[in-house]
């Protein structure tokens, strides 16, 4: 039921923000933003039934670790949504959402119980930061697609489109940085927490190295967008373009590893 | 309504060797004003025109003639005429900025309140044409904020801050580089500094004419050598020098983004031949538009104008509609039956709220009708005898007798 409703306030939402950019009534910003605030809570009181059920951090699966990073995208994006030069970016993070969310509603549920290798504290940080990290490579890759399209209204010299209230391109670049070096310290981070929990578990590389390398792809796909960016001065464009490429890298290899190992690295995830 | 005239001499009907002589104001105006006439003369460089009530054709032709030296059948020749409900539908357009040469622009409003006031300091302007003028700000006021037509700017530099504030934000901060000193640049690095670009670095082989131009837009001169060092750090680049060949080659321009760290620059070349090499557009992060390009821009936001200009005209329609209720309740005789129709109002609540019954009622009717009579006798004889514009509207006003007086009187 609270799925249902989750799922139906972020499309509401997402309709809401879409709206906005073609009609510019403040009076649909404002319901747009208010059914914002009702699904990110609504989704938050889902984490905590789910959390309930589990007796653990709700990111015993596929679908629950994908959920855990909608809703902490959604927690990003409250920042901008409920700011004037960039609420409209609403209108382009809540359409992925509502899909995302949509598909992975009908396997949310797991069973009772958590086995005894992830009731160890490195575990919840492990998955928190990498999620985090994830999350942050998701806004990221929202911002990044709205700045190619605001860089390609402004080389067509059409600024005075529907779109035209996109926020300027020196914002979401700074917005973009932010969000690709933070997300790079919570991976790295994640990372480092992950081989704790796995040194304490007495595991040997072999058991990680399917899901680990994912990791570290996703990982080298941020370090390689920050070197760029800080090093070599790739403001905008191609920092857009990398990030989308990575992420859509990041995705494949969390479905396609998730279809293929089920398992969080090869240890069953419930009792 | 129908008394109101309008002769307009502009852009479209008069070549520039007439507009230039007809410079007139109202005090040239003033003999011509009889008991109960009106006249407001509005001269900018694209139109004279004069809007006048109860005063000759033949006269106002005459003192135009006469002022400006011109025949009055060249004037005749020369001039549209329009009369009453047209004269101020045509004062609304004009005043809302849709009978000018770009429209949609915003000078004229301010150009026909200065002529206003200069018609109040004369005297020339009263109940009728105030009310006119008022109406007319209201409904340049209306057009601008109730359709887009102020959204799509038309020239050169105004695109090239919507640009900028696309890119950056704003331009308060940015620093501009305006390359050379001719007509063009300046009037665009003018635009620039109107939008709040604090930062005006001028630029020009002459380096005496930068200094100059700098000196008038308060910005720095800089000497054309440094034009390099310039360009790294600089965010909006105008240029427009009488350079046979680029100036900005792509060589260059690769080293400046190298050295600016590919941090985003917008170039406007509004010179022909192009200042700047065409294959810059190439280099990362940096935005180039040239004449070409602007003028598409600039004919599209022109076409979304005239779009939105039908928009404008129904909002004009409507106004002159209110304008003409209100000019046909100005006679002495509706005022007084509308003096009676309140009087009955006035009795027929009075008698409803007292609950007496049928008998007393009819009484107090009786009583209440003769003594409002009395009452209202006074000013509708008053009326009768004074039937001016003056008398009528200040009783209209007194005993609020028009439905939508509150918002008439906004102004």
């Amino acid at each position: 039921m609270i799925v249902s409703a989750v799922v139906l306030a972020y499309v509401l939402s997402s309709i809401g923000f879409i709206g906005y950019l073609f009609w510019r009534k403040p009076v649909v910003m404002t319901v747009s933003r208010i059914l914002f605030g009702v699904s990110v809570t609504l989704h938050f009181f889902l984490l905590v039934i789910l959390a309930g059920q589990a007796g653990s951090l709700p990111v015993l699966s596929p679908a629950q670790a994908a959920n855990m990073m909608i809703f902490l995208s959604s927690l990003v994006f409250a920042f901008f949504v409920y700011k004037r030069s960039t609420a409209v970016m609403g209108a382009f993070f809540l359409p992925v959402a509502s899909f995302f969310l949509s598909v992975i509603a009908p396997s949310l549920q797991t069973g009772r119980g958590v086995s005894h290798a992830f009731s160890r504290i490195w575990y919840p940080l492990h998955t928190l930061t990498v999620i985090s990290g994830e999350a942050l490579f998701a806004v990221a890759f929202v911002v990044s697609a709205i700045y190619l399209i605001h860089d390609s209204i402004i080389r067509r010299g059409k600024i005075h489109t529907a779109v035209s209230s996109l926020p300027p391109l020196r914002m979401l670049d700074k917005i973009l940085t932010v969000c690709l070096s933070l997300g790079f310290v919570a991976i790295t981070a994640g990372m480092i927490f992950g081989g704790l929990w796995a040194s304490s578990l007495g595991f040997e590389f072999n058991h990680l190295a399917t899901k680990a390398s994912a990791g570290a792809a996703t990982w080298l796909a941020f370090a390689f967008c920050i070197h760029q960016r800080f090093a070599i001065g790739w403001a905008g464009r191609r920092t857009a373009m990398i990030t989308i490429a990575g992420f859509i890298l990041m995705i494949l290899l969390f479905i396609v590893l998730n279809l293929m190992f089920p398992e969080a690295h090869g240890v069953r995830l419930t009792t | 309504m129908n008394r109101i005239n309008c002769i307009s001499i502009n852009y479209r009907n008069a070549p520039v060797s007439i507009r230039e002589k007809l410079q007139i104001f109202p005090r040239d105006l003033l003999d011509l004003m009889q008991r109960g006439s009106e006249i407001f003369a509005l001269s900018t460089c694209n139109r004279t025109e004069l809007y006048w009530m109860d005063i000759e054709e033949e006269e106002i032709l005459g003192r135009m003639s006469e002022l400006s030296g011109i025949e009055k059948e060249a004037l005749m020749d020369a001039a549209e005429m329009i009369r009453g409900k047209e004269a101020l539908g045509h004062l609304f357009k004009v005043s809302s900025g849709l009978d000018s040469l770009v429209i949609g622009e915003t000078q004229i409003l301010g150009q026909v309140k200065e002529a206003y006031r200069e018609a109040l300091e004369a005297k020339t302007t009263s109940i009728f044409l105030n009310k006119a003028l008022h109406r007319a700000f209201r409904t340049a006021k209306r057009v601008r904020t109730e359709t887009d037509i102020g959204k799509y700017p038309v020239s050169v530099a105004s695109e090239a801050v919507e640009l900028a504030c696309h890119i950056f934000g704003d331009i308060l901060d940015s620093t501009v580089l305006v390359i050379g000193a001719g007509d063009m640049a300046s009037i665009a690095a003018q635009r620039l500094k109107e939008r709040g670009a604090k930062n005006l670095l001028i630029m020009n082989r002459t380096h005496s004419a930068a200094c100059r131009l700098a000196k008038e837009l308060e910005g720095t001169p800089r000497p054309f050598e440094a034009l390099q060092q310039e360009l790294c750090r600089c965010d909006i680049v105008i240029t427009s020098t009488g350079s046979p060949v680029p100036i900005i080659t792509r060589t260059l321009m690769d080293e400046v983004m190298k050295q600016r760290r590919h941090s985003p620059l917008i170039i406007i070349d509004i010179a022909v031949p192009r200042d700047v090499d065409p294959a810059v557009e190439k280099c990362y992060n940096c935005y180039l538009y040239d004449i070409d390009a602007l003028k598409t821009i600039v004919d599209r936001h022109l076409a979304n104008r005239k779009e939105q200009a039908d928009k404008a005209l129904s909002i004009i329609a409507a106004e002159v509609e209110l304008f003409e209720k209100w000019a046909h309740s100005l006679n002495a005789q509706d005022t007084i039956r509308d003096l009676f129709g309140l009087m009955d109002a006035y009795i027929d609540d009075e008698i409803r709220q007292s609950g007496l019954g049928n008998e007393d009622a009819a009484v107090m009717e009786q009583k209440m009708r003769t003594s409002m009579k009395r009452l209202v006798h006074r000013v509708v004889s008053f009326l009768k005898e004074h039937p001016s514009l003056a008398n009528i509207e200040h009783t209209r006003r007194i005993f609020q007798l028009d439905a939508n007086y509150q918002d008439r009187h906004k102004g």
